[in-house]
């Protein structure tokens, strides 16, 4: 109780301002110091690529921003990403086998399945979470395991390729990326969800005081459920664009990257004590703070071991910043 | 007002865990009238209104609403039969705006499941409009004072069609503007034909506001009058009108010096220019209604929430600044009013909780701690409480009853001998036969020249254990009766008036 009393005196102080507007300032400095580092960094195609390369992680932000919102966490995104990934591959391998890849029916079972396994980790989620009443941490903790489990086994821990999926992932159109174009979409979409509908009115009463809630009607468990549900299905999503990018799914395919997703979520003012956030612009910024940082590195050659430590610090900034900035009604 | 029976409960009983709580309670609700119900901590208020809102089932008796049986299963039900709580704690959503929250439990929606917010903002307006307060329909309810909170709470009540409102201690986080706002509201609903229970122990307020007036003592309804048959003397004579038969020990001790002084504390609007002296030996009890501010004194005495300004003078030293830490290394023990929550580690041992406090004492050279003096020290004190356990390195707390809880508490200030006890509530929740005991080691340890401050909401075991008795009220040391002078309608009326 005493530490607690010293954090709130300490948060309540001058400290304060400075470090919410922190992040923008390093954001700053960071584009001056990769604009001095290399010349490209600062170009319209830049931007589109660095568009491009955060789509998938930030449409996995965006179902990350409802899972926050309801004052829960969801840490098997990339798991969740991955066994998507599996999972589309080993399709397209024996559709490949049958000679039908690549007609239209073809690519409407490729999302198709990517959606669908989405959808059932996010609802397995959010069942343990919602009916069980187990902590979002843990929960998602095992289901992240069995995703991960169930991917390696069916994959063999090879690596599998799959280059036909580059068309759509790495695709332009009108010279503008395709991915960043189903982003911007799914932005205005969720957006739309969280601010005009009644399910995202209510999930954010869930978040500011979920025992009011109850009390006063709202089916609580209902809307927690398909938070998770709705983060799973982008996550899901997200991995079989990330999958077309890259063109291989390696065994460390997006490993770790679900703290970069709540981190992304988390620096664009979404609180992890819910209640708190916006899909526009809110988890737009945050997609795009991260994404510039590892554009940044990537033209650095910087070696992906930095990338880590890069990685952790973006965390513990977030995660700092959201505690310090957390002025809500005690509870 | 009409003599119209809106509601009416008939031989409504109920226990805890063998404890009547409620007696045979009989009332009718008149249509439109408002009803006051006064009574002492304790004396079955919450209880009987949880049992009216569906919270708790009634042991026996029952309940007529208009006319038709009324037998809630949860508060839902309630609802449903229109009635209504504003309770102290508001069910309002800080980060949605004033017309969200009126509605956002069954929000209209229209194409693409878009809500209608130019519907509810226009029914907000109206809402707002007519209880006269000072906001719109899109301000967040963060940025709201209390009072407006408030009557955003009473407006949902109204949405939903409530023809009965029950206001628990509405007026405690009001400033005076907010409270007569309020009572214009509760005159306004009166006009409309909604019918009102007004909980407070504000004796002026439910004098000003109430038709009738019920008073509640000890489980049973003691009278239902109308306003004008009543006086405050007579209110405050039926609060407390009962025989004292508790037998209390008593101890032949010495009083000394003044070992503590506390200076102009303040904090916050609950606790206000507080002063006082303890003396070595003392029994001082600290009495007050809820929402006095005792529990925020308390805290504040003890460092677990830091006050504004004043000073704290303990053995000689001062101190401007405290936490519990430094309580406790000058010699303060806390025993808290919730020993659940802050005073026991429920699934350990009775010896790991007994030993707990004192473990920085009990290490060694390089920080581990001797089991073997832990034992020690464990069995002295068990033994010296008579604390009943079979087994104290195997037994968690929370198997035993709780009173021995309560002396395992105390046992764990005990080992440091603290030459200050602060003991909030220590006997709530205690069988009669462990409170005797508990009194006793009080006494005991103010013979041993310990100093106990005694905060309690029952005033009779105060009167019966203390030297003296400051009575708080509104944030404010109102009285302090040496035990002379000790009568129940003196301490009540200081409790609730202030004295006049």
């Amino acid at each position: 109780m005493q530490s607690t009393t010293i954090l709130r005196n300490f948060s309540a102080k001058r400290v304060l301002p400075l470090l919410r507007y922190g992040v923008y300032i390093i954001f700053g400095l960071l584009v001056i110091f990769f604009g001095f580092m290399n010349d490209h960094f600062l170009t319209v195609n830049n931007a589109l690529l660095l568009l491009q390369q955060a789509a998938p992680i930030g449409i996995s932000v965006i179902g990350m921003t409802f899972v926050l919102i309801i004052a829960g966490i969801d840490i098997s995104v990339a798991q969740n990403m991955y066994l998507s990934a599996v999972l589309v591959a080993t399709a397209m391998y024996s559709m490949k086998t049958a000679g039908y890849l690549g007609t239209p029916l073809s690519y409407v079972i490729i999302y198709g399945i990517a959606i669908l396994v989405g959808a059932t980790i996010g609802a397995l989620n959010g069942v343990l979470v919602a009916k069980f009443k187990i902590v979002p941490f843990l929960a998602t903790l095992a289901v992240q395991g069995i995703a991960r489990g169930v991917a390696l086994i069916v994959s063999q821990s090879r690596v599998l390729f799959v280059p036909e999926l580059s068309p759509i992932s790495n695709g332009r159109w009108l010279g503008f990326p395709i991915v960043a174009i189903v982003l911007i979409m799914l932005i205005i979409i969720f957006d739309y969800i969280l601010r005009r509908t009644t399910f995202g009115r209510q999930i954010m009463a869930i978040g500011n005081d979920s025992a009011a809630a109850q009390k006063i009607g709202i089916n609580v468990d209902r809307n927690v459920f398909f938070s998770y549900l709705i983060c799973g299905i982008l996550a899901g999503l997200a991995g079989v664009l990330a999958a077309g990018q890259g063109g291989a799914i390696a065994v460390y395919f997006r490993f770790g990257d679900e703290f970069l997703v709540i981190s992304s979520a988390v620096l664009g003012g979404i609180s992890l004590f819910g209640g708190k956030g916006s899909v526009f612009p809110g988890a737009l910024i945050g997609i795009i703070l991260v994404g510039t940082i590892v554009n940044g590195m990537t033209m650095m050659n910087a070696s992906p071991y930095a990338y880590t430590i890069v990685r952790g610090a973006i965390i513990f900034l977030a995660v700092m910043i959201d505690s310090i900035n957390f002025r809500g009604e005690l509870r | 007002m009409t003599d119209e029976k809106i509601l009416e409960l008939k031989g409504i009983s109920k226990s805890f865990f063998g404890a009547q709580v409620l007696h045979e309670i009989d009332i009718e609700v008149r249509r439109g009238e408002i009803l006051g119900l006064v009574g002492e901590n304790g004396a079955g208020k919450s209880t009987l209104m949880n049992i009216l809102g569906g919270v708790l089932t009634p042991d026996s008796g029952t309940m007529d609403l208009k006319g038709a049986p009324y037998l809630p299963a949860n508060p839902k039900d309630a609802d449903k039969a229109g009635i209504a709580f504003i309770h102290q704690e508001l069910s309002l959503f800080s980060n949605l705006t004033v017309a969200e929250n009126m509605f956002i439990d069954a929000l209209p929606t229209g194409a693409m499941w878009s809500v209608k917010f130019s519907k509810i903002r226009t029914e907000a307006a109206k809402y707002i409009a007519k209880f006269g307060v000072h906001t719109t329909p899109d301000a967040k309810v963060e940025s709201l004072s209390m009072g407006i909170r408030q009557t955003i709470e009473i407006t949902k009540a109204l949405i939903k069609n409530a023809e009965i409102i029950i206001f628990d201690e509405p007026t405690t986080s009001l400033s005076q503007i907010e409270k007569n706002n309020l009572f214009n509201i509760i005159a306004q609903l009166k006009n409309q034909g909604v019918t009102i229970i007004y909980i407070s122990h504000i004796l002026e307020d439910v004098f000003f506001l109430c038709d009738r007036i019920a008073v509640l003592r000890d489980g049973y309804m003691v009278g239902v009058n109308r306003k004008e048959e009543l006086n405050k003397s007579q209110v405050i004579k039926m609060m407390v009108g009962r025989e004292i038969n508790q037998v209390y020990p008593t101890i032949q001790k010495e009083i000394g010096e003044v070992i503590y002084r506390a200076c102009d504390i303040m904090q916050g609007r609950a606790v206000k220019n507080i002063s006082f002296e303890l003396r070595v030996g003392e029994i001082v009890g600290l009495f007050g209604l809820m929402g006095a501010g005792r529990t925020e004194l308390v805290r504040c005495l003890f460092g677990v929430d830091p006050f504004d300004s004043g000073e704290i003078e303990f053995r000689g030293k001062h101190y401007r600044k405290i936490n519990p830490e430094i309580c406790i290394n000058s010699g303060i023990a806390f025993i808290t009013e919730d020993r659940r929550q802050e005073g026991l580690l429920m699934p350990k041992s009775v010896k790991e909780n007994i030993v707990l406090a004192k473990l920085n004492d009990l290490g060694q050279s390089i920080g581990m701690v001797s089991s073997i003096r832990e034992d020690s020290e464990a069995d002295t004190v068990i033994k010296e409480l008579n604390i009943k356990v079979q087994n104290k390195n195997r037994q968690a707390v929370n198997s035993l009853s709780g009173g021995n809880q309560q002396k395992v508490v105390i046992a764990k200030w005990l080992l440091k001998n603290p030459s200050l006890f602060i003991m909030d509530e220590p006997t709530r929740g205690v069988d009669v036969g462990a409170k005797y005991e508990i009194y006793t080691i009080i006494n005991n340890m103010a013979k041993k020249g310990s100093t106990v401050l005694f905060i309690s909401s029952e005033m009779e075991e105060l009167m019966g254990v203390c030297d003296r008795i400051m009575v708080m009220s509104k944030g404010r040391i109102v009285a302090d009766i040496p035990k002379s002078d000790y009568s129940q309608e003196k301490i009540i009326s200081y409790a609730i008036g202030g004295g006049d």
